[in-house]
């Protein structure tokens, strides 16, 4: 007897779990995807376009859970837990990519010279120590000669010779012409990247002093007698913080804003006469605990004393306030 | 849609300190999330740094709200508190009114609140200060300016005004699609 037969159409009963095609499919389980690279089989999609999408879709899901069950999964409460490895699709990034920094002043030297860029360690070796000490910083290398117990005072010097000043002088004034030059360097980026010919900045000024005297006149050039060719004046365009802006710097202007708003009401406050009078009725409230005046001008039994004292120190302040 | 310029932000802060005061720090620097405040076609929303991000990628004439709308600024450049900023005003309001079950329906008609239907006021309102109006069993209905100080009411007849209506919830209904 042939089984074959029977157990050919068994198996073509039970949907398998392995899914096979001629281009295997691209599964990136870190965004859940599957992507079937296969051309469409034509042949089949047109004598049941629904079945096809069907079984296309489904053997891609098929792909995709078996991958999933796949990875290493932990047991919790509500049942495996699975997660998910880091995505291998590339997305394109949603900015352009950020433009060169125009080259410093050394840069532009170093690679003229053919100067090749060294990294400085932040540590040096100090052979008197025999250890690594910080180039610069809290006890730093270029601070070893301020840091001296004793100083070598040269031949015949001044009265008020300083050498840990003269020393300390020098370093301050080697940081301070980096810091200039550092802004030279900014400057002269900022200025490169608005850099015009000489023709054209000309062009501008000779425009910018016609639209100025365009606007001179007592109409302010509205009843000007217009030439021919002569266009309509173009306003200043706005300009606006970018909208995507880091929350941080948002929220300092914001509170700085605020801060004065605070201040600028606090001084008025003080210019208005009369409103720092106190409030009688609030003060006798509190004063009586609640009571009303008449508990303060009756002095009460034995310890009466005490109360009505703290009622007239409380009504002295308040007088003098006022 | 982009933030507000600083003459824009001093408008915007002034008018909400008249309503929660000091409390508007709360608002700026909050602990939970980071929230911003944008401006959109001339309204001004208070609006999560996340949502913001994700609004981003929405164009201009397609963008219709996101957020809380605070208000919006006014053709001659002032700006004015909507009632969709009652939340927060509620939520941390300096000083308060709340108002008797007669006096609901006549203020969610939009009428001005009179002493008849006062039930309780912060002590020492001060005149012209932003309150909030609550019905009597605490449910924020709408805010205004007090015309009087919390002591000169007193002596006021029954049908004075002591706040001057500038928005109630009954808006929801009636100005519908100039909301948001």
């Amino acid at each position: 007897m042939d089984v074959s037969d029977i157990l050919a159409a068994h198996a073509a009963k039970q949907i398998t779990t392995r899914v096979e095609k001629e281009i295997p499919l691209l599964i990136d389980a870190g965004f859940l995807t599957v992507t079937d690279l296969n051309v469409v089989d034509k042949e089949s999609y047109d004598a049941d376009r629904e079945d096809y999408l069907l079984s296309t879709a489904r053997d891609g899901i098929q792909a995709l859970i078996s991958t999933l069950f796949s990875l290493p999964s932990t047991h919790t409460q509500d049942g495996p837990l699975t997660s998910l490895p880091p995505p291998n699709t590339p997305l394109p990034r949603a900015k352009p990519l950020p433009k060169p920094k125009p080259p410093t002043k050394w840069e532009q030297f170093a690679s003229a010279k053919g100067i090749q860029k060294k990294r400085k360690e932040r540590k040096v070796w100090d052979e008197e120590k025999q250890e690594w000490v910080d180039r610069w910083g809290r006890n730093g290398k270029n601070k070893q000669g301020e840091e001296q117990w004793i100083q070598e005072v040269p031949h015949g010097a001044d009265v008020d010779h300083d050498p840990v000043k003269n020393l300390r002088n020098a370093r301050k004034a080697r940081v301070a012409k980096n810091e200039r030059q550092r802004l030279q360097n900014e400057s002269r980026a900022q200025s490169s990247s608005s850099q015009l010919p000489e023709r054209e900045k000309r062009k501008q000024e000779i425009d910018r002093t016609l639209a100025t005297t365009r606007v001179s006149t007592a109409s302010m050039g509205r009843f000007d007698k217009q030439l021919e060719g002569e266009k309509k004046l173009k306003g200043v365009k706005r300009k606006f913080e970018p909208t995507e802006t880091s929350v941080e710097s948002e929220k300092k202007t914001n509170l700085a804003i605020l801060s004065k708003l605070d201040g600028d009401a606090k001084r008025a406050r003080r210019d208005v006469p009369g409103d720092d009078a106190i409030n009688v009725r609030k003060a006798i409230r509190t004063v009586s605990k609640g009571r009303g005046s008449a508990a303060l001008a009756r002095p009460v039994g034995g310890r009466g004393g005490k109360t009505s004292s703290r009622g007239s120190k409380s009504g002295g302040r308040g007088r003098g306030k006022r | 849609m982009r933030p507000l310029t600083e003459e824009e932000s001093k408008l915007v802060f002034a008018k909400l300190a008249n309503f929660i005061g000091k409390n508007l720090i709360q608002l700026i620097d909050r602990a939970d999330e980071p929230y911003c405040f944008r401006l959109q076609k001339d309204r001004v929303y208070y609006v999560s740094e996340s949502s913001m991000r994700l609004g981003i990628s929405v164009a201009r004439p397609n963008l219709v709200s996101l957020g809380t709308c605070f208000g919006k600024f006014t053709k001659s450049g002032k700006f004015k508190l909507q009632i969709t900023a009652l939340d927060y005003l509620a939520q941390y309001a300096k000083y308060k009114i709340w108002i008797k079950p007669n006096g609901e329906m006549p203020f969610l008609y939009g009428n001005h609140v009179l002493k008849a239907h006062l039930g309780r006021i912060t002590e020492d309102t001060p005149e012209h200060q932003g309150v909030v109006v609550y019905s009597m069993n605490d449910v924020p209905l709408g805010f205004g300016v007090t015309a009087r100080s919390t002591v000169d009411t007193r002596k006021l007849d029954p049908t004075a005004i002591i706040v001057f209506h500038q928005a109630d919830v009954g808006e929801y209904l009636r100005d519908e699609e100039a909301l948001f």
